[in-house]
């Protein structure tokens, strides 16, 4: 679907170290759900950038379904991959939903002849009815608002930048059930993220960034019960992870429910 | 001390109150988290405990918000100006990147003392106290601009830290941080706390809230759903969920445990008092 | 922009002249290519320019305003020469338009005046930090600071904005506005459109800068509360009588 093929990217002026990647190397398929995980700064957010061609490698290449970016216009690829950014007062620039979904269809060139459709059939798939005003909505509803703009033309690929930060729970929830969905309608998501949590309930897998590298990958459970890879880039396991993590369990538990079902079992055990 | 009573507030041009009928009192040396879904009046209820309300943001204003220094006299916040309050309660804003009024990290720290009428001296002695306390004095001379995120939150806070606050109010101050860094902030905060400053912040992330935090505000719809010791809040599993705040996992396992005839006491809050959980619930 | 028309650290002697010096010297500079119509004059005020550049240490910097300038200038310079009619044809262009002496002379004139005007101003921010300016104005000469506040925080902002724009450019590059086009005629007309969410994320940001500086003693802040250690050195008096004596030699030219 996409791969980075030893790429490296440095922010100009070069003394900027923040967010330069070196020899990054990963490979989605169609149909995975990746998290980037990496402390701030780690370079996490300059891969997804690059991943959709806004960055062009300085060494190296990104190749999306056989073809090399670099051979292609950033805006031309807009119908077939979606991009969610951290803040959607940036992506958000009509007066209602309905209006910014023709936006996003209209400038990704995807056939008129569709557009009513595609949009209908966004506007149920969230809830929208169409008319509803973007300025005077929610920050949560504005983020479900430019999920739905960048969905609307039915990309394969979805890129997710700290889709959630800034949301309340039941917010977070209803985005990350959102991408959920269309992950498994076979849309492939790469997402960077710093709630582990979520990542351990949505990601099927994880790339681990530290200071531009690539350090590590797996599931997520094989991710955060590897406590060395976690200390060497930074991070936290979500706090039932680090909690089991303390017990000679044997087995890894990935919710509240699994934990606390195990700990009953032992008991009747004795 | 904070005392705020039967307030309610209500934007000009506001369809209904940010907060309405909102009555508690903060005693000095207190940590108190205050969490609630977005648009419950969480942020509305730092502005007024800074006097933004009724000073710089507008609108219908019932009841009283009132500021007790130490050893001083209680100052109500519509009849004192925000200049006065801010002598003793620091506000660090939820978005840190618009809080910066100048270029350079030190001149940022300076700005709040400069108008005090403080000698040459004791402003650099205090600005240097306030980035050691922060651990970021090798950010000195740094353009404001070139920091990260995390960095400028620092700087945020020292900045506040400089007026030497007797409270401190934060709004989300770990919002765009990674765990490791957001947890080094709430570290940060405790400290400040242990030292005799009143810690007063808002969050999402109620993991942390109920690590560090003794004392939990739980907001929903601009009124006060529950108040009290942070343990003592977090067994209201079904009424924060009802409200969409999501207690922490560990939390969650205790539920699932009692649910299931385990007898666990109270919730956990921290990792350590969890481990003891499991560890009854398993001998 | 970025990097450009901000606040460079440094020890040169530019860099340790009072504020309000470096303030005057534009100024005087900007009076003397004002005053004066003679192009070599003009062409030695922008040479000084770049030297002073080059004595703060920032000369890559001016250099670099200096070409971006120079570009402008050059549509500017063109469209001087279609415009002015008058004097003896040089040469001759279609539709009865020309060339003239007088247009030459004139164009060259405008084109080398902003230049030389706009490059010392340009250094000042380079090599002063803002909040030194506003604050030596505020407490020297009692200017009061809602003003100064206004001035700086608006200079401030300015790669603030730019940084706002390019990642308004990046999101909507990727919904496919075809801001990656080279045709720079067509990106504006793309470009329009968005600043209105623009406008609104700066507005909301420029109001709470003013809720920050409020909650940090901003009305306490005029001459009477500040101290302050600006004061006119030896080295400050002999650049500004330099920088006088420049200006003279303009006014009369």
């Amino acid at each position: 679907m996409i791969e980075l093929k030893n790429v490296s990217f440095a922010y100009e002026p070069a003394n900027a170290t923040s967010g330069a990647v070196h020899g990054v190397n990963i490979h989605l398929r169609r149909g995975d759900f990746c998290a980037l995980l990496g402390s701030n700064g780690a370079g996490k957010s300059t891969v997804t950038k690059l991943m959709r061609g806004l960055l062009r490698p300085t060494d190296g290449s990104v190749i999306f379904d056989g073809q090399d970016l670099k051979t292609v216009r950033t805006s031309t690829l807009a119908a077939r991959i979606g991009y969610l950014f951290q803040n959607p007062d940036r992506q958000i620039c009509k007066n209602t939903i309905r209006e910014e979904l023709r936006f996003s269809l209209m400038s990704a060139k995807v056939d008129e002849a569709s557009h009513e459709e595609l949009i209908e059939a966004q506007l149920k798939e969230f809830g929208f009815n169409g008319d509803e005003e973007t300025a005077t909505m929610s920050r949560g509803e504005r983020q479900r608002a430019a999920l739905s703009s960048a969905l609307v033309s039915r990309p394969e690929l979805l890129l997710l930048d700290e889709p959630t930060t800034g949301l309340d729970y039941l917010e977070c929830k209803q985005i990350m059930e959102c991408i959920s969905e269309q992950n498994k309608n076979g849309v492939t998501v790469a997402m960077v993220c710093h709630d582990m949590e979520l990542v351990l309930d949505y990601a099927k897998s994880c790339v681990v960034i530290d200071a531009g590298r690539v350090c590590g990958a797996g599931t997520p459970q094989e991710v955060f019960y590897n406590s060395e890879l976690l200390e060497k880039a930074s991070l936290l396991p979500p706090q039932l992870i680090e909690l089991a993590n303390r017990f000679e369990l044997g087995e890894k538990i990935s919710s509240a429910e699994d934990f606390a079902a195990l700990i009953m079992e032992r008991r009747r055990s004795g | 001390m904070i005392a705020v009573k039967s307030f309610s507030f209500r934007y000009a041009g506001g369809s209904r109150a940010a907060l309405d009928g909102i009555d508690f009192t903060i005693n000095d040396g207190e940590f108190v988290g205050i969490i609630g879904r977005s648009g419950s009046g969480k942020t509305t209820l730092t502005h007024a405990m800074s006097g933004m309300i009724p000073h710089y943001f507008r609108g219908d204003f019932y009841g009283s918000v009132e500021i007790t220094p130490k050893n001083g006299v209680a100052l109500d916040t519509v009849e004192t100006l925000p200049d006065t309050i801010s002598q003793f309660v620091g506000s660090v804003l939820q978005d840190t990147d618009a809080q910066m009024v100048t270029s350079m990290v030190w001149d940022e720290l300076r700005y709040g003392l400069e108008g005090v009428g403080l000698s040459e001296d004791e402003i650099n002695s205090r600005v240097t106290e306030a980035l050691e306390d922060v651990g970021i004095s090798e950010l000195a001379d740094r353009e404001i601009s070139s920091l990260s995120g995390g960095q400028r939150q620092k700087v945020a806070i020292a900045a506040i830290l400089a007026l030497r606050p007797q409270i401190l109010i934060l709004d989300e101050p770990t919002g765009e941080l990674d765990p490791k860094s957001s947890r080094k902030v709430f570290e940060l905060l405790r400290r400040l706390n242990e030292q005799g400053i009143t810690v007063i912040v808002v969050e999402q992330k109620i993991m942390q809230l109920c690590e560090f935090c003794k004392r939990l505000i739980v907001l929903n719809e601009g009124r006060i759903l529950l108040d009290g010791e942070t343990k003592e809040t977090l067994t209201h599993g079904d009424v924060l969920e009802r409200v969409g705040v999501h207690v922490p996992r560990i939390v969650s396992l205790y539920n699932r445990l009692t649910e299931q005839g385990a007898k666990c006491g109270l919730p956990p809050c921290t990792l350590d008092e969890a481990e003891k959980m499991v560890r009854e619930a398993l001998s | 922009m970025k990097g450009l028309l901000t606040y460079i650290p440094g020890s040169t002697l530019l860099h340790r002249l009072d504020p309000r010096t470096k303030l005057f010297i534009s100024l005087l500079l900007c009076v003397g290519v004002f005053a004066s119509s003679n192009l070599i004059y003009l062409a030695a005020v922008l040479l000084l320019d770049l030297l002073i550049g080059r004595a703060g240490n920032v000369f890559r910097q001016t250099f670099s305003i200096f070409c971006k300038l120079l570009r402008v200038m050059l549509f500017l310079f063109v469209l001087q020469l279609l415009f002015i009619q008058r004097g003896d044809t040089v040469v001759p262009l279609l539709f009865g338009l020309r060339i003239t002496n007088v247009g030459i002379k004139t164009a060259l004139l405008v084109v080398m005046r902003l230049l030389a005007a706009t490059l010392p101003l340009c250094i000042l921010l380079m090599v002063t930090k803002l909040d030194d300016l506003a604050n030596s104005l505020v407490v020297r000469y009692h200017i009061p600071y809602k003003y100064a506040f206004a001035l700086t925080t608006a200079i401030r902002f300015v790669p603030e904005f730019s940084k706002e724009m390019q990642e308004v450019i990046e999101a909507q590059t990727t919904r496919g506005v075809e801001l990656d086009t080279r045709n720079i005629f067509r990106k504006m007309a793309l470009i329009i459109p968005l600043c209105v969410p623009l406008l609104i994320s700066s507005v909301r940001k420029i109001d709470g800068t003013a809720m920050a500086a409020e909650l940090r003693g901003f009305n306490r802040r005029s001459w009477k509360n500040m101290t302050s250690s600006f004061r006119f050195r030896a080295r400050d008096i002999i650049t500004l009588v330099l920088a006088a004596g420049v200006a003279v030699v303009g006014i009369i030219l």
